[in-house]
């Protein structure tokens, strides 16, 4: 029984923070929350149980309507205590502001008198199943809980795996890189919280019922903590491992210790124990076996013997593993082609304009313009009337000394960073007010200056969530199921092997993505924007810490971009590169541009000479 | 009028005691950037080993320094064996997070076994009592609030006056590149600890006395305040958690008088919530340490 409703909200919670990375403290409060909505709205007027306590409702709505609106009631809270995450706080913070809800949630409730009765709590909630007694009753209700566990978790399936759950789990490993391939991070993370707060009500609201007693004593903050446990234990981000984590954590250890034998000197120490044993537990775990006794697997994921994925671990950790010359089974059902097939790739389609050839845009067909971008932080003008635009085609250059401004006129045109004034002109339209993650569903897509790779994902999985508006993401793929996107998937699947090739990547294609050594990265960074079919991509230094093999095959690859239409904005200190590669040079010094040009005559330019090349 | 003015006084009193046990907070997190839940159950601790030392007859202040003394080291214990080795296998912020509430409803329950969940009391309540202009405050009262005065000037001396001031904060803002200074961060942690910890002993005996009765979840319900006192005040300023301090106690204790003694720890969430959403820096820092601890 309590196996069950730990279930629903151990599930709600790893998708909240297993899968989607939101730590939510205060995810017991959501539980309370459904408990009372189902109490309040089933409990009949006051007359039935006395003066002790008394209803400003009494309602007595039908149960299963009470149990829907538990699940609605939490479900919107989980979104209202999420948008206090939407301001982006660092994430102690926001851990701060839900500890603290969560506890404040209890004193609210413990002082309101008039419809939850204080502290005292709520009594003789009804039983779904009122009509049958004695064990009976008992035996069906844990049928019917059971009943509801397999429905919520084929329901959850629908969310974690797939793409959708794969999409969530690049926003868990890196927000920003997500943003940067075009995902909304605000939808997807109130969905979470809104889907977790539902589960979380559906358990609180079954187990109302099932105890008949509601208190804010039953939901104190380190009730989140039990649940966190039953994650950290069981595996964080795997919905299997949870269900061994609640079977261990809540169930064996809260559960259990009350069947130990009570010391009669000291009654309450049995139960005590049971929280240090958790407290313990949940530490020790965080210390040997971060990613619980089951990890998370990711499909075709290849066994690493050589590090130990830490779930818990920051981010990125900077690429150390060996390279492993052993095959991949995976990587080989691509079939084997010569040449990098580019015919196939579908840039060419979304770019070029019918009927125009490439490298032959009109005369002030420019793809990005920018004007008099000013952007300032406290009193320094980082960049101070920053104009130039990008020719439809071309790979243009954008140099200059540490310090000009580029990368944060990259972070300007991306709209990572907000303009103080100026404009962005992208394909035509203004977008100096769009959000990131827009600009880059339109195809104006960045790359980071250091690697943002999302780390427990596998190399081909970084590529194919960076698809946008992909079926399998929709809220459709959870409502019907694999069929809905199993063909466009492996469509992808195959774009995604294309690119592997063309980067002679293949090899890793199921390694994490976190255990791919630095230039690797750099590789997949430039894949995942490729994945999005970009119009325009950023380059941020991507040659930097490239051996030459690898920034020569990435030169290839951004040549062979430019023939297939695509435009390329490249910030890099690698003035080789530059000028083999580059059609137009762009030279800025102290945020504003200071000539542009060939390479060519930058470097006969006196003025350029002494801001940059000489030094 | 006279219930304003007794609110107000009884708020000086409990911002006082706020305040002690905010700043030990706030010089914690702030240097160390461990938001360390664990710090309620600390001062729940030192309530206890408090109470035990009065139980040896010795004087009350002499109990709140030795108490103080001994959750230093305790605190500079914990920091060793459990929160630096996390940090070093690079564990996130919810990780060491989640580790500091464990340890701390661990160190909540061991307490529980050993002196039982019943009410303890200082018994120091009594006593003479001194008024000026319409406020009465207890002497210790007014002990604690001198205390919390001078330990806060002292403070910010240190942080902002003297050499290792100037390392904690260096240690803080980048702890790689303070060593490649010569800095050796390892004693500068050690020393932020030490300091806080004996901040947090003292705010929870002073706490203690000035309750009329504790039991196990003393230090860990008046964490709320606290931090909401040092966030108020600002992250790592001194200053800022005294005032913040006496802001959260004085309109706690004007709720209470006024509307409901239920809704006193309501004014300090809604102060918290608020200048966590509106000015996560705090009220008094300018400094662009802060700025980077909000944004990142």
């Amino acid at each position: 029984m309590y196996l069950g409703t730990d279930l629903l909200a151990t599930w709600g919670l790893n998708l909240e923070f297993g899968v989607a990375g939101v730590a939510n403290f205060a995810y017991i409060a959501l539980v309370a929350a459904g408990a009372y909505t189902y109490a309040v709205l089933t409990l009949g007027s006051s007359s039935a149980n006395g003066a002790f306590q008394s209803y400003i409702l009494g309602s007595r709505l039908p149960i299963v309507v009470a149990l829907l609106a538990a699940m609605a009631v939490a479900g919107l809270l989980g979104c209202l205590i999420g948008a206090t995450g939407l301001k982006r706080l660092r994430q102690d913070y926001q851990a701060m502001i839900m500890l603290v809800v969560s506890i404040m949630a209890t004193t609210v409730i413990g002082a309101d008198q008039a419809i939850v009765n204080g502290q005292a709590g709520l009594s003789l909630i009804p039983n779904p199943l009122a009509s049958l007694n004695g064990s009976a009753r008992a035996w069906t209700y844990v049928g019917l809980v059971a009943g509801v566990c397999v429905v919520a978790y084929l329901f959850l399936r629908r969310f974690t795996r797939g793409p959708l759950g794969r999409s969530l789990r690049a926003m868990r490993d890196d927000e920003d890189a997500a943003v940067a391939i075009g995902k909304n991070v605000v939808a997807m993370r109130l969905m979470v919280q809104g889907v977790g707060g539902a589960y979380a009500g559906l358990s609180g609201a079954l187990l109302a019922g099932f105890i008949g007693g509601w208190s804010p004593s039953s939901w104190q903050y380190v009730e989140t903590l039990a649940l966190l446990t039953a994650i950290i234990v069981g595996g964080i981000g795997n919905d299997g491992g949870v269900f061994l984590g609640t079977v261990i954590v809540p169930v064996l250890i809260l559960q259990g210790v009350q069947f130990l034998p009570q010391i009669a000197s000291q009654p309450g120490l049995v139960e005590d124990l049971g929280w240090i044993i958790l407290g313990v537990l949940t530490i020790a775990f965080i210390f040997v076996r971060s990613q619980g006794i089951v990890p998370e697997r990711r499909p075709g994921q290849r066994r690493s013997g050589t590090t130990a994925p830490l779930a818990l671990a920051a981010g990125s950790s900077g690429g150390t593993v060996a390279a492993r010359a052993d095959t991949g089974a995976g990587a080989e059902e691509h079939a084997p082609s010569d040449a990098p097939r580019l015919a196939a790739w579908s840039v060419a389609a979304r770019t070029r304009e019918p009927g125009r050839p490439p490298g032959d845009a009109a005369p002030g067909d420019d793809v990005l313009a920018v004007s008099d971008l000013v952007r300032t932080f406290g009193g320094v003008r980082a960049v101070d009337g920053a104009s130039f635009s990008v020719r439809r085609g071309s790979i243009t250059g954008l140099i200059g000394p540490n310090g000009a401004g580029k990368s944060t006129v990259l972070g300007i045109v991306s709209g990572f960073v907000p303009a103080s004034s100026g404009s962005v002109r992208f394909d035509g339209e203004n977008v100096t007010e769009v959000a990131a993650f827009r600009r880059a569903r339109r195809g104006l897509v960045r790359t980071f200056q250091l690697p943002h790779e999302f780390g427990r994902l596998t190399t081909i999985e970084n590529l194919l969530a960076a698809v946008p508006g992909q079926r399998g993401e929709s809220a459709m793929s959870v409502v019907l199921g694999t069929r809905y996107w199993r063909s466009e998937e492996r469509r992808l699947t195959e774009r995604a092997g294309q690119l592997l090739e063309m980067f002679a990547m293949s090899e890793k294609a199921h390694d994490l993505a976190r255990e791919l050594s630095g230039g690797q990265k750099r590789m997949l960074e430039v894949m995942r924007a490729l994945m999005v079919e970009p119009k325009l991509l950023l380059l941020d230094e991507p040659m930097a810490g490239l051996s030459p093999m690898l920034s020569e095959r990435l030169e290839h690859v951004c040549s062979q971009m430019r023939s297939a239409g695509m435009s390329i904005l490249f910030v890099e200190h690698e003035l080789g590169a530059v000028e083999r590669l580059c059609d137009h040079v762009v030279v800025m010094a102290q945020g504003s541009v200071l000539s542009q040009g060939t390479m060519a005559d930058l470097r006969s330019n006196k003025e350029v000479q002494d801001a940059y090349i000489v030094g | 009028m006279k219930l304003l003015i007794e609110a107000i006084g009884f708020g000086i009193a409990t911002g006082a005691v706020i305040a002690l046990g905010a700043v030990g907070f706030s010089v914690q997190f702030g240097i160390s950037n461990v938001l360390n839940i664990t710090y309620g159950s600390m001062m729940t601790l030192a309530a206890f080993v408090g109470y035990a030392f009065l139980q040896l007859n010795l004087n009350v202040w002499l109990v709140m320094a030795v108490t103080s003394v001994i959750v230093a080291v305790a605190s500079v214990v914990f920091n060793r064996l459990l929160l630096e080795p996390l940090k070093r296998r690079g564990t996130s912020f919810v990780g060491v997070i989640i580790a500091t509430v464990s340890a701390g409803i661990v160190l909540q329950y061991v307490i529980v076994a050993f002196v039982g969940a019943t009410a303890h009391s200082f018994g120091q309540q009594s006593g003479r009592t001194v008024s000026a202009l319409d406020f009465v405050f207890t002497t210790s009262q007014l002990i604690i609030i001198g205390t919390t005065v001078v330990l806060m000037v002292g403070l910010h001396v240190l942080l902002t006056g003297t050499k290792i001031g100037r390392a904690m904060r260096a240690t803080s803002t980048n702890r790689t590149v303070a060593r490649a200074c010569g800095i050796r961060t390892e004693r500068i942690i050690d020393f932020t600890w030490l300091l806080s910890g004996a901040l947090c002993g003292a705010a929870g005996v002073a706490l203690a006395i000035t309750t009329v009765s504790f039991d196990f979840t003393l230090g860990s319900s008046f964490l709320i305040y606290m931090i909401a006192a040092a966030v108020l005040g600002g992250i790592g300023q001194p200053y800022g958690a005294m005032v913040g301090g006496l802001v959260v106690g004085i309109a706690s204790q004007i709720a209470g008088a006024y509307w409901s003694p239920a809704y006193q720890d309501v004014i300090a969430f809604v102060i918290l919530i608020i200048m966590l959403l509106v000015r996560p820096r705090g009220l008094f820092s300018t400094g662009t340490a802060n700025r980077r601890l909000a944004n990142a």
